[in-house]
């Protein structure tokens, strides 16, 4: 038997006759390892989950044309630029008269993408569809602003617009509350715009994914490729947003930061204390003739060992329990990152190394005789 | 003889009992300090989200519709319907009324500027930019720096008493207006502090003092519309209940609780003839986040309260199971499973309750550390957390402590005392 199997079977011994010591340091190396690998896990990814659901707010840029219409090369642009991290709602506004002659601003989009764009509309059925569910399918429905449904379709029934010569039947197919102006607006379909209107989109409605500073990126890129047109931020939702995810990481990462520093303190403290209760064991090897690199050896060959099989436990628990918190939260799991694998497995050897070894200082400045007398 | 030994073996084993109270005292930190930011946090960011936007906005109930186009305002103000500025103060008198961060009114109207030898046809907004007002004996300040905090303005905020304006980042490239530059309107001189951005109608307007607009538009005491920001609760469903078809009972209860509806419904009641609407847009997507990042705190406290307790119990558990041989002296001198039992769980109960007294006033240090850090002031601790912290104390030191007495107990004194356990 050579000398490391010799070692690695005394820290087999060592393990298995102090079960219980062993189990102890195991778990509190394994419940820093968790914590840590949650906190690593969430502080990661929680600009990203929170990104998402500010994908909620709607439209966070508007490209406006200068002068005329946005044409359909500025909009298949837009659409490139943005492929499958956005999304664009071309909106063509004009002012029409209502049945009484008072102006009302008209606007064409395409509905449904509109109705996903602002998730936040309050959308009830107009009065008379409450009553006649099966009207709910015409073909020509408009969205009325709950301010314009009162004054124009009070009971939901159809009314008649004008723009120009030309007259539109509208048929209220729902009703919204936004909190805003487009309360008192009509939303057509674009095709009842046009033939209506004879105008085509002159704005359109950008919702980009990602953090602000993405945002700003893409802002940059389609300012660039559309000189011809105004592109804004909605400062509204992008102030909110980084406001947002500014704090939230900050107190994620203090939050986080508190909790593995104090439960490492609480480790190193419970190995430490281990450890001085093994002084008899110590002084037995320092009595038998072991030197201070053997001693040392051993100690931190054990701690090692156990932080290892810790920190692998921790880390696959800490990744369990981060994919928990992002399911029963966020609605999809905060996966694994094997990034964290090696810092969190490294870590935890250190911390066991020195809440190991650093007792074994004290206890050399002791005879060993002395400590075997109880001293 | 109980407390005698009690006292010994705290007087003979001060490293092992100050391992015991560390590990105690920082799993308590934690324990203080999370529950305190988890509990915290939602009414933290509700703060400053409203510092940043409205949340709801009153109009006149008989206004005409808008007619708004990219942000020009095309209905003459003289066909619109004004509330009483007077009146306003009274949004401040309802049940909320510390729910109420503050309000900013705001009147406009076409108007032609005109600026050297150029005239300029754009939007004049009058509203508060930081206006105080009588509120009974206290002086409330108000207006759109406290409401509208995502503004940006390059320059300076103008004053609420003189004769300074913003101009919108819009007309102000389009129509060559810089900071510094005097607009000619009505008779009366506007000096333009700063450049505004809101990416919204602002960007196309001129924003005075609302008393200076007022009397540009000749529309004294009149405003159009207030947005007004107000801490509110996120909906749920008891919230969006139509309070017309509520008990007077539920409808009590509905409008005691901080829901967006139920503000809107006391401001609505105090000022007649207004419609009060939630800014949909900021109030229930801003809700949704703030109950996902309070959802988040609250699992990651549980995840580290978990931990604290884990941690706490281990050290608790090494602390008896290295106390076997004195179990097992203890037993053969003659002392009942009971005494011993008893000595124990009396040294746990004071080590948890000096631990947690301890880690209640470090989580509390750390509490206020984060809240300064994060959001520039501290953390609120309730009380309740100190009973909370020693009760979770006790419960988990007693926890670590039993499975470690029954196993010492278990073992022979003889065989313990040989070292054979």
């Amino acid at each position: 038997m050579n000398r490391a199997q010799l070692l690695f079977l005394l820290l087999l011994k060592a393990a298995w006759v102090r079960k219980d010591r062993s189990l102890t340091a195991l778990l509190s190396i394994t419940v820093v390892a968790t914590m840590s690998t949650v906190a690593l896990s969430v502080y990661s990814d929680v600009g990203s989950k929170l990104n998402r659901e500010f994908r909620n707010f709607g439209a966070n840029v508007i490209v406006t044309a200068r002068q005329g219409t946005l044409d359909d090369g500025q909009f298949a642009a837009i659409k490139t630029m943005l492929g499958n991290r956005g999304e664009v709602v071309p909106v063509s506004y004009a002012i029409a008269e209502g049945p009484s002659g008072a102006p009302v601003v008209i606007a064409g989009a395409d509905l449904q993408l509109l109705r996903g764009l602002n998730s936040w509309w309050s959308i009830t059925p107009p009065a008379a569809q409450a009553n006649n569910p099966q009207s709910g399918n015409l073909p020509s429905q408009a969205f009325l602003g709950a301010r314009a449904a009162e004054i124009l379709s009070p009971k939901g029934q159809d009314f008649q617009i004008r723009f120009g010569k030309k007259s539109l039947q509208v048929h209220p197919g729902a009703v919204f509350h936004s909190g805003s102006e487009d309360d008192s607006r009509i939303y057509l379909s674009r095709e009842q715009f046009t033939e209506l209107t004879s105008m085509a989109p002159n704005i359109a409605q950008l919702r980009i994914e990602g953090s602000p500073a993405e945002i700003e990126e893409q802002i940059q890129k389609l300012s660039a490729a559309l000189p011809q047109a105004d592109i804004k931020p909605v400062l509204l939702i992008t102030a909110a947003q980084a406001a947002i995810l500014g704090r939230t990481r900050s107190i994620v990462l203090a939050a986080s930061a508190v909790v593995v520093v104090l439960i490492v303190l609480c480790m190193v403290a419970t190995l430490t204390g281990s450890v001085l209760e093994r002084r008899k064991d110590f002084a037995v090897m320092k009595a038998l003739g072991a030197s201070n690199s053997s001693v040392n050896m051993l100690f931190a060959g054990e701690a090692a060992l156990i932080s290892t099989i810790g920190a692998l436990f921790g880390f696959v628990a800490g990744s369990a329990v981060a994919w928990w918190i992002g399911s029963a939260n966020f609605g999809a799991g905060i996966r694994p990152r094997p990034g964290l694998l090696l810092p969190i497995v490294f870590g935890s050897i250190i911390l066991a190394l020195v809440a190991a070894t650093a007792p074994l200082k004290v206890l050399r400045q002791i005879q060993p005789a002395g400590i075997l007398r109880g001293e | 003889m109980f407390a005698r030994l009690l006292f010994e073996s705290f007087r003979r084993q001060v490293r092992r009992k100050a391992f015991a109270v560390l590990a105690i005292t920082l799993g308590m930190s934690i324990t203080t300090a999370m529950i305190s930011v988890a509990t915290d946090i939602g009414d933290k960011l509700n703060q400053e989200l409203r510092t940043g936007s409205a949340n709801l906005l009153v109009t006149p109930l008989a206004d005409s519709l808008d007619v708004n186009i990219g942000g020009v305002d095309l209905k003459p103000a003289g066909e619109r319907a004004s509330i009483h500025e007077s009146d306003l103060t009274k949004i401040k008198s309802i049940f909320f009324r510390h729910s109420i961060l503050g309000y900013a009114p705001f009147l406009s109207d076409s108007k032609t500027f005109k600026i050297g030898d150029r005239a300029i046809t754009a939007d004049l907004i009058g509203t508060y930019f930081s206006q105080p007002v009588q509120l009974g004996s206290e002086i409330f300040v108000t207006g759109v720096r406290k409401v509208n905090g995502f503004w940006k303005i390059e320059g300076n905020w103008p004053a609420d008493d003189i004769a300074d304006a913003l101009a919108g980042a819009s007309l102000a490239r389009k129509a060559g207006i810089h900071i510094g530059d005097r607009l000619q309107i009505g008779g009366k001189e506007l000096n333009i502090a700063g450049i505004l951005s809101t990416g919204s109608t602002e960007d196309n307007a001129i924003v005075a003092p609302l008393h200076f607009v007022q009397q540009v538009l000749d529309r004294p005491d009149a405003v159009h519309r207030v947005v007004v920001s107000a801490l509110t609760k996120p909906e749920d469903a008891f919230a969006r209940q139509n309070p017309a078809t509520m008990s007077p009972a539920t409808y009590e209860r509905w409008s005691c609780s901080p829901y967006a509806n139920s503000i809107a419904d006391s401001i609505s009641k105090v000022l007649p003839n207004v419609r009060v609407e939630q800014i949909r847009q900021v109030e229930q997507n801003q809700g949704n986040v703030l109950s996902r990042i309070s959802g988040l705190m609250l699992l990651l406290t549980i995840a580290s309260l978990l931990a604290a307790a884990l941690a706490v119990s281990a050290v608790m558990a090494a602390t008896i199971i290295e106390r076997r041989q004195e179990v097992g002296l203890m037993k053969s001198l003659g002392a009942g499973n009971v005494a011993v039992v008893a000595l124990f769980l009396t040294e746990a109960g004071i080590l948890a309750l000096g631990g947690g007294i301890l880690g209640f006033a470090g989580g509390v240090v750390l509490a206020h550390r984060i809240g300064a850090s994060v959001f520039g002031s501290s953390i609120t601790v309730p009380p309740v957390v100190l009973a909370i912290v020693l009760f979770g104390a006790l419960l988990i030191t007693f926890a670590g402590s039993t499975g470690a007495i029954r196993k010492a107990m278990s073992f022979d004194p003889a065989v313990v005392l040989r070292g054979d356990a």
